[in-house]
């Protein structure tokens, strides 16, 4: 019988090859356990001892066609580490909580009783809501769901939320004010080398998404141009057409100034504008004020550059709007993404293949995992706690009565706030690393070690498992099967490549287990499977925005994916948005946003005269539990350090390798220096995959923005103090 | 069709997804084989990935007093045979590039050799596969013309292997500059 061929298309890129067998080996197809890119790979599994044992390249994924960076090939070194957590694990004496000592092992029976009578007796002293779920997503849709749902059914909680808060969630805020959907890509990544002109800001892409890289080389090999707005000359940077080296916290600013000089030149598509959008001339007055010179005067990028940059976006046939945590990691992150989206509205430069609108999804499952009901206000599909048609659609796929549904929580670094002041007084964390990752770390510590109760469901001892009274031992990426949606918004199939080892659980089982031990296994007992997580989810999802119904595992398999919406079974999924000019919100029109700039919360001045921005390295992921681990990526990259510019380091008469103390009004660390002219004179850099005295967290500040909680993490000021050289080993 | 390794210096981006991937292929023993440098670390974030070019007339094979290094039929020079190196290290010094490598422990030489247990049988090698920016290419030698006359400079000068750093090799590279030559779209 002939196949019908529906996989998605081919490019240029795509090479039929044949895998490298071994004897005794099978290849697993999957995808990368880290960044959003979500990099195909085959994980080679030896059929003796039926373990992972190394990687081999998946040619056939279109996406990444067998492209990987040094964490993906690595990345299978996780499953069989001898860091694994095999047992449960409790610890009796909570004076130890925030070391790694005291913790006991334990069988699953005796850690769930406690869990049980812990969360019981709390809830019954303070009520429902004395308890929380801090979740990630690092993990498959299904987990997501699931935790949602465990959250407000199990424990019937309303304090729930995620890490996304600290990574998407500023992506999200704008995508749903200018477009009324958030789906973090208008277009598939197959479009991309094909454009004329990408325009990037704030992605460190050569670092955080390399996958990426060949499609945007490719760009300029074809004679487009790439225009790069970032403080760091980065990999990327370094050849771009124009560098946009904008001080750190000013990205408003620049892209009203873009705006302003787009509009005087007369890029303007007036159908467009006319037809499918609203706010074009209240934000025209608004950018006026935004000449080259003003916005050079906040931004510290020359005019000629901010006006060269515009003349590109808008000559170009096609082009691209990019952007990632450098632009959303503000007080006014959501403000930058509706602005910097301002600039494909305006010139009608969306809605088309090879055009479009894009952020580069931080977490392997950032996309997916915010869309159905981790966050602190969201249902599964992308429905609202606060629409009460929402919460019945969603009740009666439950089987709660409406009234049972909690009230919306608060945001993730609010939580953290609500520990401090004893609301809420015990937590169940999973696939997240706050202890690492949120701002502020003196606070945080300390709000983690005010709980009366912690369980923490981890494969690794991370620095936050420090502080748990029980730990959990969950499984990798490799011994569990779902769904993940990546930064495309394509829907892919995680498979199962292992059993899971020694005593481990995906989480999804230890949910339904502890729901049973809370006596509502009635809403969880019918899972056993990830499929039967995946088939309930899907009808969850079903009619919301974020429709993933129609998205099978088998049509995922046979499509290579499946971009929502998909509505039905009939339904092949949409890879490009907006194609009929419709937008989501209720008039079917987009948001122009009149956005006033804002300086960043905390502005240097005498005491604290430099720029402290954060970011990644391409060894690294996120707050580094899984990646500082790995040999091969530690050995790259063992610690932080901060990046200084030769002449700010003459000035404070500091050399190359020197350690030296950083700090802020929040706190201090010590960190090698590295010298490098590719920063800007006022800022310094440090990385955030450190742990302990190494984080740079415990400088960052706690500034949220209004709209998405997003932190400040990008921009704060910082002071450099000489140290006394460290003594050579 | 055969192809080669070929490399695109202007492309690297340090991420050295090449050096991981190195150590996985079939009896590479989990120890990478090439390098990447950062061609100005104090100055800005430029790195080239330095591969054995592996040469038709290697240096490294012709120094060897014991004949351990051997050349399979593909071109490819291959690492020492575990059997015949006597670690004297002289390839090491022979070869321009300082690429093979040395293992103390074993007494023993260990260099690319070009992924032969995948190249053999026409699979790219691992480092070529992973290589997210495309600076490692497998081509054809048709594929290899094509960029030759895409990016044939005024200067002649940025053109692939030429003049050839040391004798003819079967990998090929292209120095940084392939922007040069790109006429802009618009
Ligand atoms: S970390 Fe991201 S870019 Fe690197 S291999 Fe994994 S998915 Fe790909
Ligand atoms: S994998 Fe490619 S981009 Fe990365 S260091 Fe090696 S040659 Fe350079
Ligand atoms: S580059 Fe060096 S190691 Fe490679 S074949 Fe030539 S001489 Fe031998």
């Amino acid at each position: 019988m002939q196949e019908v061929n529906t996989k998605a298309p081919r490019d240029q890129f795509f090479k039929e090859i044949e895998n490298v067998r071994h004897p005794n080996e099978t290849l697993v197809k999957t995808h990368c356990s880290y960044c959003g890119m979500q990099c195909g790979m085959n994980l080679r599994v030896n059929t003796k001892t039926n373990q992972i044992i190394g990687v081999e390249p998946r040619y056939d994924w279109p996406v990444t066609v067998g492209k990987m960076c040094p964490k993906g090939v690595t990345a299978y070194q996780q499953t069989n580490h001898p860091d694994r957590i095999l047992k449960p694990l409790i610890r009796d004496d909570a004076s130890l909580k925030g070391t790694q000592k005291g913790f006991r092992e334990a069988t699953w029976e005796e850690a769930y009783d406690l869990i049980a009578k812990k969360f019981t007796e709390l809830q019954q002293q303070y009520g429902k809501d004395a308890l929380s779920v801090f979740s990630g997503v690092s993990m498959t849709n299904e987990k997501c769901y699931l935790t949602g749902k465990f959250a407000r059914v199990a424990l019937g909680t309303r304090y729930i939320d995620y890490n996304g808060r600290f990574c998407m969630s500023s992506a999200a805020g704008g995508f749903l004010r200018s477009f009324g959907v958030d789906r973090g890509s208008t277009l598939p990544w197959t479009d991309i080398h094909e454009t004329d002109c990408l325009f990037i800001a704030g992605s460190n892409t050569a670092e955080c998404h390399p996958t990426s890289m060949f499609r945007v080389w490719h760009v300029q090999e074809r004679g487009g141009y790439l225009i790069v707005a970032d403080p760091r000359e980065t990999p990327i940077a370094r050849r771009a057409d124009v560098h946009l080296d904008l001080r750190p916290g000013t990205d408003l600013a620049l892209a009203n100034g873009i705006l302003n000089l787009l509009i005087q030149a007369g890029y303007v598509d007036e159908d467009f504008v006319g037809n499918h959008t609203n706010g074009f001339e209240e934000t025209k007055e608004l950018v006026k004020q935004f000449t080259p010179e003003y916005t050079s005067q906040i931004t510290g990028v020359a005019p000629e550059k901010i006006i060269r940059a515009a003349e590109i976006y808008g000559k170009a046939p096609n082009a691209v709007v990019m952007f990632a945590r450098g632009v959303e990691q503000q007080h006014k992150g959501v403000d930058n993404v509706s602005a910097y989206t301002n600039m494909a509205l305006v010139t009608g430069k969306i809605g088309r293949p090879k055009s479009g609108v894009a952020t580069f999804t931080g977490q392997g499952n950032g996309q997916g995992g915010r869309e159905h009901g981790q966050k602190s206000d969201l249902l599964p599909g992308y429905r609202k706690l606060t629409n009460p048609e929402h919460v019945r659609e969603v009740c009666q796929v439950w089987g709660i009565p409406p009234e049972e549904m909690p009230q919306p929580g608060v945001s993730a670094y609010e939580m953290f706030e609500l520990m401090e002041q004893k609301t809420i007084r015990g937590l169940y964390l999973l696939c997240s690393n706050p202890a690492v990752s949120a701002p502020n770390q003196n606070f945080i510590r300390r709000a983690l070690k005010n709980l009366d109760f912690m369980v923490c469901a981890d494969f690794y001892l991370s620095e936050s498992a420090e502080f748990a009274d029980v730990i959990l031992p969950s499984v990798t990426w490799s011994e569990d099967e779902g769904t993940v949606t990546n930064l495309e918004g394509r829907i892919i199939k995680i498979n199962k490549a292992q059993e899971p080892l020694g005593e481990s659980k995906p989480d999804w089982q230890i949910q339904v287990e502890l729901a049973e031990r809370l006596g509502r296994g009635k809403y969880f007992s019918h899972l056993q499977t990830a499929r039967d997580v995946a088939d309930e989810f899907r009808l969850a999802s079903k009619g919301g925005y974020a429709d993933y119904y129609g998205a099978t595992w088998d049509k995922i398999d046979k499509q290579d994916g499946v971009f929502w919406p998909c509505k039905d079974e009939a339904d092949p999924g949409t890879p490009h948005m907006f194609l009929d000019k419709k937008f989501y919100h209720p008039d079917g029109k987009a948001k122009i946003c009149a956005l006033p700039y804002r300086p960043p919360a905390e502005e240097p001045d005498e005491e604290y005269p430099l720029r402290l921005t954060t970011g990644r390295v391409v060894y690294h992921y996120l707050s580094g539990n899984q990646t500082r681990r790995i040999q091969f990526l530690r050995d790259m990259c063992p610690e932080a350090y901060v990046e200084v510019h030769p002449e700010t380091a003459a000035k404070y008469q500091i050399e190359h390798e020197e350690v030296v103390r950083l700090y802020t009004r929040r706190g201090e660390a010590e960190y090698k220096v590295k010298i490098t002219e590719a920063i800007r004179k006022d800022t310094v850099f440090v990385p955030y995959h450190f742990g302990h005295d190494q984080s740079i967290n415990l400088l960052t500040i706690d500034a949220l923005d209004p709209m998405s909680r997003m932190p400040e993490f990008k921009a704060c000021a910082a002071q450099i103090e000489k140290r006394e050289k460290r003594a050579v080993q | 069709m055969k192809k080669r390794l070929y490399l695109e210096l202007e492309n690297c981006i340090g991420c050295r997804s090449c050096l991981a991937a190195c150590t996985q292929c079939g009896g590479h023993e989990q120890r990478n084989r090439n390098y990447v440098y950062d061609v100005n670390p104090l100055v800005n974030r430029q790195t080239m990935p330095l591969m054995c070019l592996h040469c038709v007339n290697p240096a490294c094979a012709r120094s060897c007093p014991a004949q351990a290094i051997q050349i399979h039929e593909t071109g490819a020079v291959l690492s020492a045979l575990v059997e015949k190196c006597i670690g004297c290290q002289n390839c090491t010094i022979a070869c321009p590039y300082g690429i093979p490598k040395f293992d103390t422990e074993q007494n023993l030489m260990y260099k690319c050799d070009l992924c032969i247990d995948r190249t053999k049988d026409g699979i790219p090698p691992m480092c070529e596969s992973v290589c997210p920016s495309n600076t490692l290419q497998w081509l054809t030698d048709e594929e290899i013309e094509a960029k030759n006359q895409q990016f044939n400079l005024d200067n002649g000068k940025w053109v692939t292997s030429m003049p050839y750093l040391e004798g003819e090799t079967n990998v090929r590279v292209n120095l940084p500059g392939i922007l040069q030559g790109v006429t802009k779209l618009f």
